[in-house]
C-alpha cells in the first residue's frame, strides 16, 4: 500500500491534456503580460542600466547581449512557478479538479506527472516566444542577442528547467494549506533566485563562498545553460545540464508521493 | 437505451459484485468506520442511510478509490481494491457529493475531458456525451459553461458524468440533495432506468423517500456502523409497527395521554413538549381508547409508519451535531 508511486505516462499525459485544452482556451488573453515583463526588464536593465556598464560590457560582451539569456531561464522559472503554486492550489483545493480525475483510470500519481509536464511546457511555450522577440531585436537593432545555432535546443531545455521548477513550486504546494503561504515561497526563494543566480550580473567573479553556495542553486546552472547555448557552449555546460537533471530526479517523486496521500486520504 | 434483462454488465444479476468485510477506516485516532459488511448484488439499487457523520461517505470513498481503508477487506465489481485500482475505476462510475465539476469548460467539454481519462475515443464520447445530455435534459445547455448552470443542472451533469464510461456500478454520493422536486423526480426516474438496463446502483441520501422508493435493499449506518439491514419494507416490517398516530395537545393533557398510550400501543414516542407518536397494529381501537379517556386532544394525525420511523427509532430523535 505504502509503496512509491511512480506516475504513469497514459495517465500523465491525459492530465496535460486536460491543462493545454484550457490553455488553448485563453492563451491569447494572458499571453502578453507574461510576455511584456521579460522585455520590461531586458529594456530597463539591458538597454538602460548596460549603457552605464563601460564598454566592453560583461565577459567581453555588451550587457544586454550578458542579461538576456538570463531573462529568458528565469522566465521560465516565473511562468512554472506560478504554474505549481497558485494553479495547481486552485486546483487541488478550491475546484476540487483533481478529486474529479482520480475517481477514473487516472491515479493522483498521474496528476502531479502530469502537472509537471504542463508546467514544463508552459515555461517552454512563453520563453520559446521571449526567444524569438530577442532574436527579432538583435536582428532589428543590428546587435544580435543570439549568435549561436545551439540555441536550437533552448526550447527543449526550458522545457526541463520548467519542470524543475514545477517540482519545487509543487513540493511547497503539497506541504501548506493556506494560499497566503506562498508569499513566503515567492519571497524568500523565488526572488532570492532571481536576484541571485547571474542573471544580471556574474557570480562566479564574487569572492567565496557565493559562487560555491550559487552552485547549490536551481536557476544558477539554468542562466549558464541558456547563456551558454544562446552563444555557444563550452563543454562545462554539460555539468549544468546533468546537475538540472539530477536535482529534479532526486526531488520530483517526493511531491508525488505527498500529494497522493493528499488526494487519497 | 439496451434494456438486456437476464445477464447485467458485470456480474450476473442476482450474484456479488460489491463485498465488503470488516472494512474499517480511521483518520488519526478518529474512527470514521468501526468495521462494516455487506454484500451488494449486481443489478440492485443499495443504499446507505444514516446521519451525517456515521461514515456514509467514507465508505463510498473508499469503493471508489479516494480512501485507503485501514483494515478489513473490499472487493469492488469482484476485484480486491488493494490490487487493481485502475481497473476498478475503468468499470464505476461515480458521483460525488461536492460539485468537482471543470468550471472553466463549457457542459459538452466537461464530458468530451473526461472521456479521455477512460482512453475511450472521441468519437465515441462524442456520441455518448450527446445521449447522456439528452438522457439528463441538459442538451439544450451542452454549450453553455458550468458556471451558468443552476444547482440542479450541475448534480444532473455529474451523473451524466459518471455515466460516460458506461460503468458497471455507480456510485452515487446523495445524488439529489438540493435539488427541486421536478429534478428530484426526474433523477429518480433515470436511476431506474439504470437499474432496469442491468447497472448496478449504491446511492447515500437523507430522503426516506428516495430509500424507499429506489433502493432494492438498504442499511442503516450509525456511528461508523451498520445498524440495520434489509429491504426498506421488510425494516419498517420489523422495526415498528404499521400504522401511526400523532396526538398534538397541551403539556398537560399530554402528561395524561403517556400512560393511556404506553398501555394501548406498541410504541410511544415523545417528538415535541406538545406532541407525541404511537406506534400500533390497529389504529381504530386505539384512537376509541383515547376518546374514552376524556383526555383533551387538540390534533391527531394517522399515517403509515414508513422508513422514516424506522430511521428516527434506530438513530434517535437528537441532533447528532
Amino acid at each position: 500500500m505504502d509503496t512509491i508511486r511512480i506516475p504513469s505516462a497514459r495517465g500523465s499525459f491525459r492530465v496535460w491534456q486536460r491543462n493545454i485544452t484550457i490553455f488553448r482556451k485563453y492563451w491569447k488573453t494572458i499571453l502578453f503580460p507574461n510576455f511584456v515583463e521579460p522585455l520590461l526588464y531586458l529594456a530597463a536593465l539591458g538597454l538602460g542600466l548596460g549603457a552605464f556598464i563601460q564598454q566592453g560590457g560583461i565577459d567581453g560582451q555588451p550587457y544586454v547581449k550578458f542579461v538576456a539569456p538570463g531573462l529568458l531561464a528565469s522566465n521560465a522559472m516565473f511562468a512554472a512557478s506560478f504554474e505549481s503554486t497558485f494553479n495547481t492550489f486552485v486546483k487541488l483545493k478550491i475546484d476540487k479538479i483533481y478529486d474529479a480525475i482520480i475517481t477514473t483510470p487516472v491515479n493522483a500519481e498521474d496528476v502531479v506527472g502530469g502537472e509537471y509536464l504542463w508546467a514544463g511546457t508552459r515555461a517552454a511555450l512563453y520563453g520559446t516566444a521571449f526567444l524569438a522577440t530577442i532574436v527579432l531585436l538583435g536582428i532589428v537593432f543590428g546587435q544580435p542577442l543570439v549568435t549561436s545555432w545551439w540555441a536550437l535546443l533552448l526550447p527543449m531545455m526550458l522545457l526541463v528547467i520548467g519542470i524543475m521548477f514545477s517540482v519545487m513550486g509543487t513540493l511547497f504546494t503539497s506541504l501548506i494549506e493556506r494560499i497566503d503561504l506562498y508569499a513566503y515561497y515567492f519571497t524568500l526563494v523565488v526572488t532570492p533566485l532571481f536576484l541571485l543566480s547571474g542573471v544580471f550580473f556574474p557570480v562566479d567573479h564574487f569572492p567565496a563562498p557565493v559562487p560555491q553556495v550559487a552552485w547549490f542553486t536551481p536557476l544558477y546552472h539554468a542562466v549558464n545553460v541558456c547563456r551558454e547555448l544562446a552563444t555557444g557552449p563550452s563543454v562545462g555546460v554539460l555539468v549544468d545540464v546533468a546537475w538540472i537533471l539530477v536535482f529534479t530526479g532526486v526531488l520530483a517523486l517526493i511531491p508525488v508521493q505527498i500529494m497522493r496521500r493528499r488526494l487519497i486520504g | 437505451m439496451n434494456t438486456e434483462t437476464e445477464r447485467t454488465k458485470g456480474a450476473l444479476r442476482g450474484e456479488s459484485t460489491l463485498e465488503a468485510r470488516g472494512l474499517k477506516k480511521s483518520y488519526s485516532g478518529f474512527e470514521a468506520v468501526k468495521g462494516v459488511d455487506f454484500k451488494v448484488f449486481g443489478g440492485e439499487c443499495f443504499g446507505f442511510l444514516g446521519p451525517n457523520g456515521a461514515g456514509k461517505t467514507t465508505t463510498m470513498k473508499m469503493i471508489y478509490g479516494a480512501v485507503i481503508p485501514t483494515g478489513g477487506e473490499l472487493a469492488v465489481a469482484g476485484l480486491d481494491i488493494y490490487h487493481h485500482e485502475r481497473e476498478i475505476k475503468r468499470r464505476i462510475g461515480v458521483v460525488p457529493q461536492e460539485n468537482n465539476l471543470d468550471d472553466e469548460l463549457k457542459v459538452e467539454e466537461n464530458l468530451l475531458i473526461y472521456g479521455r481519462y477512460y482512453d475511450l475515443p472521441s468519437k465515441l464520447v462524442l456520441r455518448r456525451a450527446e445521449e447522456l445530455l439528452d438522457f439528463m435534459q441538459l442538451s439544450e445547455k451542452a454549450e453553455a459553461t458550468v458556471e451558468q448552470l443552476s444547482g440542479g443542472m450541475k448534480r444532473r451533469l455529474l451523473i451524466a458524468r459518471a455515466l460516460l464510461n458506461d460503468p458497471e456500478i455507480v456510485v452515487l454520493d446523495e445524488p439529489t440533495t438540493g435539488l427541486d422536486p421536478q429534478a428530484r423526480h426526474l433523477v429518480w426516474d433515470r436511476l431506474r432506468e439504470l437499474t432496469n438496463e442491468g447497472k448496478t446502483l449504491i446511492l447515500t441520501t437523507h430522503y426516506m423517500e428516495e430509500a424507499a422508493r429506489l433502493c432494492d435493499r438498504l442499511v442503516i449506518m450509525e456511528g461508523g456502523l451498520i445498524i440495520a439491514e434489509g429491504t426498506p419494507w421488510a425494516l419498517v416490517e420489523e422495526h415498528v409497527s404499521p400504522q401511526v398516530l400523532e396526538f398534538r395537545t397541551d403539556h398537560k393533557s399530554l402528561e395524561e395521554l403517556v400512560p393511556i398510550l404506553e398501555a394501548a400501543s406498541d410504541a410511544v414516542e415523545r417528538t415535541g413538549e406538545e406532541s407525541i407518536l404511537a406506534y400500533t397494529d390497529d389504529a381504530d381501537a386505539l384512537l376509541e381508547r383515547v376518546r374514552g379517556s376524556g383526555t383533551e386532544i387538540e390534533n391527531t394525525v394517522y399515517r403509515q409508519a414508513g422508513l422514516e420511523d424506522v430511521f428516527l427509532r434506530l438513530t434517535g430523535r437528537r441532533l447528532l451535531e
